[in-house]
């Protein structure tokens, strides 16, 4: 439970990995290229970004955006990218582990 | 982290943040497809719960919403908060002093290393003479020792003689062992503990500096005579020390080699290992690397070998006395304050535990009044979105916050009950001076207290708020009060315990009150204002035996006699061997016809005129005459009780020679240890036989007693007790008195000029104190049932003026509309006496055990007080009961039906 806990912190950092974003745009990301699998919903998201603002993992800067536009723009700090790190490792552990107990057993192959 | 949110707590760095994330929802919200986002709100309030201070926003918010709604009712405040500050501030005081007696630690050094000695026989005695503590010194190097004596000083300023200071000897170690510190200029040290009356140097303790001196620096240096002998002032004591005796406050410090310069009346008792007089207490700490029980086990070896046995010899058997030597932890201090108040007052202490749970009942009940009263309020704001623990969190806090208000009030009322008590407390006798600044163990008591109150009060009606119903707001019925079914509800259940509980307050005050009243002496008008009494004690007095100090003694006193007679308004004087409630320990021998050995009686010597002055009746014979006076012969000439009459003399007449009874002589028996007996003497010439009088143990019945004259006794002592019988007021006779007395001998301390009636009270001060405080209690409770009765009752009314107008309506008389209150009230009162007598009774029995002596002829459960208590508690609910009954039959019934 422990590495579900974060995964939303984690999507995030993920996705301010590949440059800064503002708030719904970090929404928007995850849904697309999550190919529509993952909606998270803005009223969870907004404060997942304050929370991880004040954890100085990510920082927030107004900007004015291509279609002159005021935004607030969020961009992963050099300690966010440290942690992202170590959660994806953490990360594709939990997954072998599920992995493998979820592996189908020969026993019960067709269930 | 908490560094990044602690700008959070700041408002204007909240309000910009909230200014900034308002901002950016609005432009996401533009910018994302409509609908999109979702609840814009909500997601901002999640976020704001992100800066982590929405616990402390909510209480302050709670705490500000808590005063508003105290602010509206300022009555229904006012009254909670001084019920329960009484309550509240009646526990705190009693703290404070049972805090001060038994807990706080002395200001010195390591008090928790330090330790006095104690001997152990048939009861525990702090005293030891100097030849005993010099034998510890010599032989048990187990501690370091210092030893102290408190003495009365005679002590004159710049030729001006000054009220008898309350003065201690010390030895060299003392201040040292104690470790302290001077306010000004030195403490006394080994140096001053060198010789025999070389040491003319004192010490001010820092409040008689302060008080005298007005904490002038320049009093280092200044002389002070005590008793005639010049001293040179050296230092200051710290202003915390009152000496290692918790209870009493030494004016000054003197060392103990000036003992006979400071104490003329008695012999040098430095030098004189024949007086066996116990005037000091010892003090010490382990020698390091020496553990308590090896110190407990070298004292006992002391007392099995003859060069250091320590021991007193008893006078009749010549033998040393067995006692032991007790190590006892000083950390606290000594004091007999203790051994004789902390019962009583951790029984008060009960007792005013009792008054705050009825004050919480009290104001329980306030609350729920008023909770019911705001149903509708709490109806809408749970609508509107407020959460049940919510609209509870603010009941309890309002709650908290009228415990928090009560509790800052009991401490300011502490702080002025303890100092009320103590004053009282030392009324007519010896100053009893304490440290009662409230320290942190009263506060966090008091704190804890108050916060305890706080929850069992708001407790009830915040479980209440939170089974409001949200429809239920709209419902009419409730915009008028009207209670649901079950209407008596929980506040009537509250105040039927409060009446048990007052119950068993009045009874125990009762019994309290009646003990004392069978303990003041009435026979005699003995507890009367009129008769004076003074120690006389002139120099030389503390050793009658040199020849012709006997009669030195008795010349002057008949000659004081004579001039205090003349003075007008005195109606009589004379002088006993002590104050008729000190116990005498002077005793004479008797023997009986055929009866072996002897017996020791009580025995006072007394100046003619003695029982006229106190009182007691002349039962047959005569008084002691001047002649009687006179006769230092062969035949002792006496006057005895009635007690002494049934005892000894089997029915014969005693005025009348040849009843055999016979003053004893001690002979030496024959044997290897030299020991006494009593054999046959001369028979007494018994003159005069008086009334048992209540003296000197008012709980006891009078033991035989033999009186005698000065010359005729065989005692060591001189001094005596002055009483005199004033005609009306005793003011300006006092003064007179003074005045001869001190002339007597004007080196030596004075003593006060108190009445009969003071020597009576502070014999039962602590009796006074628990009768006094536990009626107080009584009172307070009273009148706080009587107000949560009608509290109840007037709220029951009210709710059910429809109900009532209905009944008037339809037929029923107002005499039946007051019947069916008062019927309520009675079913209160009598639900509350049938739990509270079983109370009492058992409350009682576990009280006679703690306090065994103040209860005095009286059983614990004792009928009539429980009656009396009972039909105070009926009445109560009658007063009670009357106004909302009278209310209730005058309810005009077509103004009741309207209201709907």
């Amino acid at each position: 439970m422990e590495a579900l806990y974060g995964v939303l912190d984690m999507l995030i950092l993920r996705t301010l990995l590949f440059g800064p974003l503002h708030g719904y745009g970090i929404a928007a990301a995850i849904r697309d290229s999550s190919d529509e699998a993952l909606r998270i919903e803005f009223g969870s998201l907004y404060p997942a970004l304050k929370r991880l603002e004040l954890k100085g993992w990510i920082s927030a800067k107004w900007e004015t955006s291509e279609r002159n536009r005021r935004v607030k723009v969020y961009r992963l700090t050099p300690e966010g990218r440290r942690r992202l790190r170590e959660e994806s490792s953490q990360w594709s552990s939990f997954v072998r582990a599920v992995g493998s107990i979820m592996k189908p057993k020969p026993g019960e192959a067709g269930s | 982290m908490l560094w990044r949110r602690l700008p959070y707590l700041l408002p204007w760095h909240r309000r910009a943040a909230e200014r900034d994330m308002q901002e950016e929802l609005r432009a996401l919200a533009e910018m994302a497809p409509p609908g999109e986002l979702g609840n814009l709100t909500l997601a901002a309030e999640d976020a704001r719960a992100e800066w982590g201070w929405t616990r402390l926003e909510q209480a302050a918010q709670d705490l500000r919403y808590a005063g508003r709604a105290l602010r509206k009712s300022p009555a229904f405040t006012a009254a909670a908060i001084v019920s329960l500050a009484i309550g509240i501030g009646a526990n705190s005081a009693l703290f404070t002093l049972i805090n001060t007696l038994l807990w706080k630690r002395l200001p010195v050094r390591d008090p928790e290393h330090l330790f006095v000695l104690a001997t152990e026989g048939a009861r525990k005695d702090y005293g030891f003479t100097y030849q005993q503590y010099e034998r510890f010194q010599q032989h048990a190097p187990v501690l370091d020792y210092a030893a102290y004596s408190r003495v009365r000083l005679n002590a004159s300023i710049d030729g001006a003689l000054e009220p008898t200071l309350d003065g201690q000897l010390v030895t060299g170690g003392y201040f040292p062992l104690l470790g302290l510190r001077p306010a000004l200029g030195r403490l006394l040290g080994p140096d001053d503990d060198r010789v025999p009356m070389g040491h003319p140097v004192a010490v001010l303790a820092h409040d008689y500096w302060m008080r005298r001196f007005g904490g002038d620096p320049a009093v280092v240096g200044r002389t002070i005579s005590l008793s005639g002998t010049p001293f040179t002032i050296v230092g200051v004591a710290p202003a915390e020390f009152f000496g290692i005796d918790v209870g009493s406050a030494p004016q000054l410090f003197a060392p103990v080699m000036m003992q006979p310069a400071v104490m003329p009346t008695t012999v040098n008792l430095l030098d004189r290992p024949d007086v066996y007089s116990t005037w000091l207490r010892i003090a010490g700490r382990l020698r390091p690397g020496v553990s308590r029980a090896q110190a407990a086990a070298r004292f006992e070896a002391l007392a099995t070998v003859p060069e250091t046995d320590w021991r007193p010899v008893n006078k009749f058997t010549l033998r040393p006395d067995d006692v032991g030597l007790a190590l006892e932890s000083a950390a606290t201090g000594l004091s007999d304050l203790r051994r004789q108040f902390s019962r009583p007052l951790f029984v008060l202490l009960g007792v005013a535990g009792l008054v705050l749970l009825i004050a919480c009942a009290n104001v329980a009940n306030l609350l729920l009044a008023r909770s019911t009263a705001r149903r509708q309020e709490f109806a809408v704001r749970l609508a509107l979105g407020a959460s049940r623990s919510r609209l509870m969190r603010q009941v309890l806090v309002e709650g908290l916050v009228l415990a928090g208000l009560a509790g800052a009030a009991g401490v300011a009322l502490a702080f002025w009950a303890t100092r009320a008590l103590v004053a009282a407390a030392s009324s007519g006798g010896g100053a009893v001076v304490l440290d009662l600044s409230p320290d942190v163990r009263v506060l966090a008591f008091t704190g804890a207290v108050s916060l305890l109150a706080g929850l069992a009060f708001g407790s009830v009606p915040a479980f209440r708020a939170s089974r409001t119903d949200v429809s239920g707001g709209a419902r009419a019925d409730l915009a008028h009060n009207r209670l649901p079914a079950g209407r008596r509800g929980p506040g009537s259940l509250l105040v039927v315990c409060q009446v048990a509980v007052s119950l068993v307050l009045l009874v125990g005050a009762g019994v309290f009150a009646r003990s004392l009243r069978n303990l003041i002496p009435t026979d005699t008008d003995a507890s009367s204002t009129r008769v004076l009494i003074v120690r006389v004690e002139p120099r030389g007095s503390g050793d009658r035996h040199q020849p012709g100090t006997a009669e030195r003694f008795d010349r002057m006193y008949r000659q004081l006699l004579q001039d205090v007679e003349r003075i007008p308004g005195v109606e009589s004087a004379t002088l006993a061997r002590t104050s008729p409630l000190a116990p005498d320990s002077f005793s004479f021998p008797i023997a009986l016809p055929g009866v072996e050995g002897g017996r020791l009686v009580p025995a006072l010597i007394v100046y003619p005129r003695y029982f006229s002055t106190m009182g007691i009746r002349l039962v047959r014979g005569r008084d002691f005459t001047a002649e009687d006076m006179r006769q230092p012969g062969a035949v002792p000439t006496v006057l005895v009780n009635e007690a002494f009459v049934r005892e000894f003399l089997r029915g014969r007449d005693p005025l009348v020679p040849g009843h055999g009874v016979m003053q004893a002589r001690a002979e030496r028996a024959d044997g290897k240890i030299p020991r006494f007996r009593f054999g046959p003497g001369p028979a007494l010439n018994i003159v005069g036989v008086v009334h048992d009088s209540r003296f000197p143990a008012l709980r006891e019945a009078a033991p035989p007693t033999v009186f005698q004259t000065f010359l005729q006794a065989n005692t060591g002592f001189a001094h005596m007790v002055l009483l005199v019988r004033t005609a009306g007021a005793t003011g300006e006779v006092a003064r007179r008195v003074r005045e001869l007395v001190q002339a007597v001998d004007p080196i030596v301390p004075m003593f006060d000029v108190h009445s009969l009636a003071d020597e009576v009270n502070l014999a039962l001060v602590r009796e006074r104190l628990v009768a006094a405080l536990s009626g107080v209690f009584a009172g307070v409770a009273l009148v706080l049932v009587c107000v949560g009765l009608y509290g109840v009752l007037a709220f029951s009314v009210a709710c059910r003026t429809r109900e009532i107008g209905l009944r008037l309506a339809l037929g029923a008389t107002p005499s039946d509309v007051r019947w069916m209150v008062a019927r309520h009230a009675l079913g209160i009162v009598v639900t509350g006496l049938a739990l509270g007598i079983p109370a009492a009774l058992v409350s009682g029995r576990l009280l006679t055990r703690q306090l065994a002596d103040l209860v005095y002829q009286l059983t614990p459960g004792d009928p009539l007080t429980t009656a009396g208590a009972a039909l105070v508690l009926l009445s109560i609910a009658a007063a009670a009961g009357l106004l909302p009954a009278l209310r209730a039959a005058h309810t005009d019934p077509v103004v009741a039906l309207r209201v709907e």
